[in-house]
């Protein structure tokens, strides 16, 4: 039993990082119904320039900094240079479009930093024994971070003014007009929060899964996995989207073979799609067609 | 093939795969067959992106379907490589076939994350199966040799794959060019309106997509025998970037861009493989990404059309120009007017509903929107050969009532009987299997077509060769024929015959509803509903419609018609249903409405922004209409 325990804490530590990665989804899509593909990136990219910056002798905190408000420009510059400059923004050109962003990206990286992975120091704190079930440090760390974050990102587009207009954007373009904001600068503002998501779970995930030049691809796809969980709307579906996706891939690694971890994304998504097109977490039980 | 560019294009690609191995290095030579290669898979890809509008991200990964296959019966079976091919290729293709039941349904980017994610399945699977070879994979696959050659130099792979791509290069042009062409074109520009003509989108689409699949597993075949080596690499995420890069920048659902842009990319390719480790030095692994991406980025961005725009603006055959010659000549000779000014019924068909027998029968008819009742509860029957009219205020319900009939939203309850078979929930292409067909209050134009294009597209259930067919080119020529000779004729019906060869997106508003009619009316159908069919139309055009869907009475079609006009309504209509607030408050013969309390009532309640129905309640109450329609039959 301790076994089980022992993957489903796995799981819940790497579906945290899933988490991130699906509200970055999440953010981009209900505003403005691009799927961007290059939302793996901003992970692995975020754990490459603090790993250069711890390397350059710069302490973790401020490493961390430097890499998340660099990912968080990169993000913005890139719905200003390709996104922006669209007109007639179908999903098939939304895909190809942050398919090149994110080719190229991954390609950058390749050329700045090699292609060994690297890992970044965890977070401080000392692992522990819970009940036969060894808990690291940095599973806290992570679990803890994404639910803050997870938090706050649910009460900007509940609470505030900002949040709800961003929400609105998708609905009625014109009434969020009225109210001050243009549906192109939500969009701008929603990569801006999909860009520091995705840097956090990349940052957060270096230490234990190790961070390389193309670390953003399968990251990514399970991203999408989970916020496809919800509907590819809803912060919270997406959430919880991770961590159960996080649990179902340990457990599968566990109990059948570590090899056949990375499909459990793919089943999920198939059976998904075929059950309930709306999301599973999510009330909308129709996809919009 | 039907056009002189593709007779020229076939030619050339021959001149320059069959001499071009004489005239250059080896090494040239060695990079073109890899261009080849990929094209055949791209040529798939971009049949995909061009008709079926969905874009597959993991395209590799039925190319490693087709190649591991061939290695397998090749190597270990010692299969003869023509059968193994056509195992390997069908194995591709049931792949897809699996793939794409479940996300075909779905909008475009489910199947594009899917495929990225069966890119990664297959890799996973290739390295976790000891027969698949694990990590080294398979080798030692033979050159191929038949008729006394053994293809195993550049040169004579290249000749081998001459006839290979040239064929799938016809079979894809024809295919392009079909009826399954038109029709995947037209769900392209509005997937409703061809759906409600009879084009089984879904359906259609998995069909591309699967023969998308055996392209890439026959270019993975090829592969296999040229490289003698098959490993996991070949299912890997830069060789479907690449195929994908292939299709774009040469312009997506265009063939011949396929071919120029797998040369094009497999140049460019070993050019950065060469030149990037020069500029970064160290640069190692898939350096080639870089540009790949970026001139992806860039094709989107300022050429979406690709290599295929970029020549046709060179060579002056952009389509704005033609448009305006088009616009210029009809200014001066258009307001036709039907062709033939006799009564006589119109369109009458063997096997009708007999007039008087009940065609559609509606009950319970409910939609509800979260809180918001759009319709609630309406029942009626329609008749074969007679016209009802279905009238209210704005926002009573009407259009929701057709899109409920016609399977363009499922009702909340109620059922929608037609010819006896119940089809509520059903997509539109069901109800128009079922010969009824709709027009739309917000137009729907096929805009990439002319006005016979759209029409043709009416005809898609009166004819019937299938994409094999189509691809082949058997019988496919004079059907074809027969299509476009009816639509002229349905066209010439709604006096639309001096704009049929023009782009329907020019015409003005009112003649493209005209379109529309003629559109629906090419599928022949039993029951017609009609969205408001005379707004925007002349006087002279509003009499002639009218005139034209007396006459299709006449013939024992049904007709139902949303319309604002309630004088041309009344002069029409058989029977009269009023709509308010989701409500039907009543159903008559128009001068029972005329004089109905409660449709006054409905009609004096609505608010003084709503003109028409201002203009309405005053017809109404007065009686002005020109004519009584229960004297008319």
């Amino acid at each position: 039993m301790s076994d089980f325990f022992q993957l489903v804490v796995a799981g819940l530590s790497q579906g945290a990082i899933y988490a991130l990665i699906a509200m970055g989804f999440a953010a981009i899509f209900s505003v403005s119904e691009i799927i961007n593909l290059a939302q793996g990136e901003f992970a692995a990219m975020a754990g490459l320039i603090a790993l250069s910056a711890t390397g350059a002798g710069l302490p973790l905190p401020v490493a961390m900094l430097i890499a998340l408000l660099s990912v968080g420009l990169v993000a913005v510059v890139m719905q200003r240079v390709t996104i922006a400059p669209v007109k007639r923004m179908t999903t098939l050109t939304s895909i190809i479009l942050t398919l090149g962003v994110s080719t190229a990206l991954k390609a950058l990286m390749l050329l700045i930093y090699g292609p060994d992975a690297r890992g970044l120091p965890a977070l401080p704190g000392s692992n522990f024994v819970v009940a036969g079930v060894s808990i690291r440090a940095q599973d806290l760390w992570i679990l803890g971070i994404t639910l803050v974050v997870a938090g706050a990102v649910i009460f900007f587009y509940d609470r505030t003014v900002l949040g709800k207009a961003l929400r609105a954007c998708a609905e009625q373009p014109v009434a969020a007009r009225l109210v001050g904001i243009s549906p192109r600068r939500a969009t701008t503002i929603a990569f801006l929060i999909a860009g520091l998501l995705g840097a956090i779970g990349g940052l957060l995930a270096s230490p234990i899964s190790l961070t390389q030049w193309d670390s953003g691809l399968t990251l990514g796809l399970k991203g999408f996995v989970a916020a496809t969980l919800g509907g590819l709307v809803s912060i919270r579906a997406a959430v919880l989207g991770g961590l159960v996706l996080g649990v179902l891939e340990a457990l599968v690694a566990g109990y059948i073979d570590s090899g056949y971890r990375d499909a459990v994304a793919f089943v999920v998504l198939i059976v998904v799609l075929v059950a309930r097109p709306g999301g599973v977490f999510s009330r909308q039980a129709q996809a919009r067609v | 093939m039907k056009k002189p560019s593709d007779v020229v294009g076939v030619i050339l690609l021959l001149a320059v795969l069959l001499l071009g191995p004489l005239l250059v290095p080896v090494s040239v030579s060695g990079a073109a067959v890899y261009a080849v290669i990929y094209a055949i898979a791209a040529i798939g890809l971009s049949l995909l992106m061009g008709l079926a509008g969905q874009v597959s991200l993991g395209h590799a990964a039925f190319f490693a379907v087709g190649a591991y296959t061939q290695a397998i019966l090749v190597t270990r079976y010692e299969i003869n490589g023509g059968i193994a091919a056509v195992v390997a290729v069908g194995l591709a293709m049931l792949v897809g076939l699996l793939v794409g039941i479940p996300l075909l349904r779905l909008r475009g980017h489910y199947l594009a994350l899917a495929t990225l994610g069966l890119g990664i399945i297959v890799t996973v699977i290739a390295i976790e199966t000891p027969f698949l070879g694990a990590t080294s994979g398979i080798f030692g696959i033979p050159k191929p040799d038949f008729g006394g050659r053994v293809y195993d130099s550049p040169d004579e792979y290249l000749w081998l794959l001459t006839p290979v791509i040239v064929l799938g290069i016809i079979l894809a042009r024809n295919l392009v060019d079909s009826r399954i062409g038109r029709a995947l074109g037209a769900v392209n520009d509005s997937e409703v309106a061809a759906e409600t003509l009879g084009v089984d989108t879904y359906r259609l689409r998995l069909k591309v997509f699967v023969l998308s699949a055996g392209y890439a597993g026959l270019a993975g075949v090829f592969f296999a025998h040229w490289l003698a080596v098959v490993n996991p690499n070949s299912a890997n995420f830069a060789l479907s970037v690449e195929f994908l890069l292939i299709a774009v920048l040469g312009g997506l659902g265009t063939v011949w861009g396929a071919v120029v842009g797998g040369f094009a990319v497999e140049f460019l390719d070993e050019g950065l493989r060469d030149v990037v480790p020069l500029i970064v030095p160290g640069a190692t692994g898939e350096v080639q990404l870089i540009g790949f991406g970026v001139i992806l980025t860039l094709v989107m961005i300022f050429l979406p059309g690709g290599l295929h725009q970029a020549f046709r603006g060179l060579v002056g055959l952009d389509g704005r120009r033609r448009s305006r010659q088009g616009k210029k000549t009809t200014t001066l000779t258009s307001q036709g007017s039907p062709e033939s000014d006799d009564e006589g019924p119109l369109l009458a068909r063997e096997g009708r509903p007999a007039p008087g027998s009940t065609l559609l029968s509606v009950t319970g008819l409910t939609k509800r929107y979260g809180g918001v009742v759009a319709v609630d509860d309406v029942d009626f029957d329609v008749m074969a050969g007679e016209i009802v009219a279905l009238i209210g205020p704005n926002g009573a319900g009407k259009t929701t009532c057709f899109n409920m009939i016609s399977g363009v939203t499922a009702p909340s309850s109620g059922s929608v009987m037609l010819s006896g078979e119940r089809i509520d929930g059903r997509k539109p292409h069901v109800f128009a299997r079922h010969r009824a067909t709709r027009t739309f209050q917000n137009l729907q134009v096929f805009g990439s077509a002319t006005v016979l294009g759209n029409v043709m597209v009416g005809r898609h259930l009166r004819s019937r060769v299938g994409l094999l067919r189509s691809m082949l080119g058997l019988a496919a020529r004079a059907e074809e024929r027969a299509i476009a000779s009816s639509s002229r004729g349905v066209i010439g019906l709604l006096g639309l015959t001096e704009d049929a060869d023009r782009p329907a997106a020019d015409l003005p508003f009112g003649r493209q509803r005209l379109m529309e009619v003629a559109r629906a009316l090419a599928t022949e159908p039993d029951l017609l509903l009609l969205d408001e069919p005379m707004a925007g139309l002349s006087g002279a055009e509003r009499r002639d419609l009218a005139t034209l869907l007396r006459r299709l009475r006449a013939g024992g079609m049904a007709i139902i018609l949303v319309e604002h006009d309630v004088e041309a309504v009344l002069a029409l209509a058989d029977r009269v249903a009023v709509l308010d607030d989701g409500v039907m408050i009543a159903l008559g013969r128009p001068e029972e409405i005329r004089t109905d309390p409660a449709v006054l009532a409905a009609y004096l309640g609505v608010e003084d922004d709503d003109p028409e129905a201002v203009a309405a309640v005053h017809e109404l109450a007065t009686g002005t209409g020109p004519e009584d329609a229960g004297g008319e039959r």
